[in-house]
């Protein structure tokens, strides 16, 4: 969207201090701390819906260019309700926080960690598979529920739910759409009692193994050397 | 010559478990050494002996650090002798395989890549009639089913059989009996499967050969050395040789 502020900007008639090349600079130095906090979710420190949407657009046409499949991860903290009701809203947003934090420390390089809205987070994982993004958000699940958040005194057990779907090259879809049919996998995955991550299982080949009556009787039929 | 046409796969598969396919796919791909081929192994099978256990290997690399990693292919086989290379279990394959038919494709490009500088590709399945063994089946040319004497291993071998020709359109079947007493009784087993092949699939499969119950067997497993290595003069052994002089007239 907007370019790092260009440190070699000269001064077009070779003033060492210019003013109005200083003035320049600063402003462009503020137009990208805007963008970044209009991108930005200012509690986790994660970027936003705002963003996913717009990084989505990017990654799924690299998907229709490349033919490398664009993954998509939804989270949703599982009982986040009684965390706030009970705990509190700050132990809430502090809970917010430290899955933020967590799951950074576990998404690689090339994702994109959003939170979405609420108690629901998003990773955007480009030119992934399905399998690898679901290992992703194996990990993410795994990571989470090996970290209680302390508290003074004790800890609160957090885990969340996972929903996982990759975008392919062939198919029409937007990336509100995308996010919606992911959405689905999440909801099964709360519907199966929460903690876990649930996608599309391949198509598993599932053939017709019985062998008939009449082949049995043939092969029974067959003298055996032994007998 | 054969190197125009890429290696020569064969799949070695039973249905039924623990009628020796680990044991004949190690031992035909020394065998096929001893023949001057350069000889790929590729086990599909997490089972327990599997075949990095039957020839003593520990592994590093695997298949996932070369789907995931960009880890260069040939990385993920281990060079167990000077003609044959081994691509382990371990490495994730059987895993990889209950993928969806995307992923399965890229596993097939990478299988392809690795294989090119071999003559014999030999894979190994798990028992059962499962989605990997299926994948495996239909991505050689040619499928090597091994059976035992015994009616349930021969039942569960047409069974495989009825499938990957049924479902998959395959016919290049080679038959192997195991645990045979003699060569007679090896072709008498064969011509009952193949007389039910041809009654119910209208296909008959080839007869490749027969492979003697013997104590080498065991015994070399157990030294996690190949018997056609250790006991080069056995009945077993000297049936995989001409196994493997079978084999090499196929192609
Ligand atoms: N010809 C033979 N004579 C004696 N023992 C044999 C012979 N062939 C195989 N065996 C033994 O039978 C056992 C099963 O063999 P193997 O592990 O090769 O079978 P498998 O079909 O690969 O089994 P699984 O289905 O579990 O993978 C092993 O202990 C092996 O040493
Ligand atoms: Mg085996």
């Amino acid at each position: 969207m907007t370019k790092p502020a260009d440190p070699t900007l000269d001064c077009p008639i070779g003033q060492v201090e210019c003013s109005l090349l200083q003035e320049i600079r600063g402003l462009r130095t503020e137009v990208e701390q805007l963008a970044r906090l209009s991108q930005t979710d200012p509690l986790t420190g994660l970027f936003n819906f705002r963003y996913l949407i717009d990084a989505l657009h990017r990654e799924m046409e690299r998907t229709r260019r490349t033919g490398l499949t664009t993954g998509l991860i939804m989270i949703d903290l599982d009982h986040f309700k009684y965390v706030n009701d009970i705990r509190g809203h700050q132990v809430g947003n502090r809970a917010l926080q430290w899955c933020a934090a967590r799951w950074l420390e576990v998404v690689r390089k090339i994702d994109v960690l959003c939170r979405f809205g609420g108690e629901e987070f998003t990773v955007i994982l480009p030119a992934t598979r399905l399998a690898q993004a679901v290992r992703v958000a194996e990990r993410l699940r795994e990571k989470l529920e090996i970290s209680p958040l302390p508290l003074n005194p004790g800890e609160l057990p957090l885990t969340a739910s996972f929903g996982v779907d990759v975008f392919r090259a062939n198919e029409e879809l937007s990336p509100e759409t995308f996010v919606e049919r992911t959405d689905g996998f999440l909801l099964a995955a709360k519907n199966q009692g929460r903690n876990r991550v649930c996608y599309e299982e391949s198509k598993v080949l599932r053939p017709a193994t019985e062998v008939t009556p009449d082949e049995r009787i043939a092969f029974f039929a067959t003298r055996w050397p032994r007998e | 010559m054969m190197d125009s046409r890429g290696p020569v796969k064969l799949c070695i598969t039973s249905g039924k478990g623990g009628v020796g396919k680990t044991s004949l796919t190690v031992n035909l791909a020394y065998a096929l050494a001893a023949n001057q081929k350069r000889v790929l192994i590729v086990d599909g099978d997490l089972g327990l002996a599997n075949v990095d256990v039957l020839l003593g290997l520990s592994v590093d690399r695997t298949i996932r650090d070369v789907l995931d990693g960009g880890v260069d292919p040939a990385q993920a086989v281990a060079q167990v002798s000077a003609g044959v290379g081994v691509l382990p279990a371990s490495s994730g394959v059987p895993e990889l395989v209950n993928l969806g038919p995307e992923e399965q494709d890229q596993l097939g490009d990478l299988l392809t890549a690795i294989m090119v500088p071999y003559d014999y590709v030999l894979l190994d399945t798990a028992a059962g009639i499962g989605p990997s063994v299926l994948w495996f089946n239909t991505f050689t040319e040619h499928n090597l089913v091994i059976t035992g004497p015994d009616p349930a291993s021969l039942t569960d071998a047409y069974a495989l059989i009825k499938v990957l020709h049924r479902d998959y359109a395959r016919d290049r079947f080679h038959v192997v009996v195991n645990f045979v007493m003699s060569e007679q009784e090896a072709v008498q087993i064969y011509e009952s499967l193949a007389a039910v092949t041809q009654r119910f699939l209208d296909l008959k499969p080839v007869y490749l050969g027969g492979i003697p119950r013997d104590t080498s067997v065991m015994k070399a497993a157990r030294s996690q050395r190949p018997f056609v290595q250790q006991s080069p003069a056995q009945p077993a052994a000297r049936a995989v040789f001409k196994l493997a002089e079978r084999i090499i007239e196929l192609a």
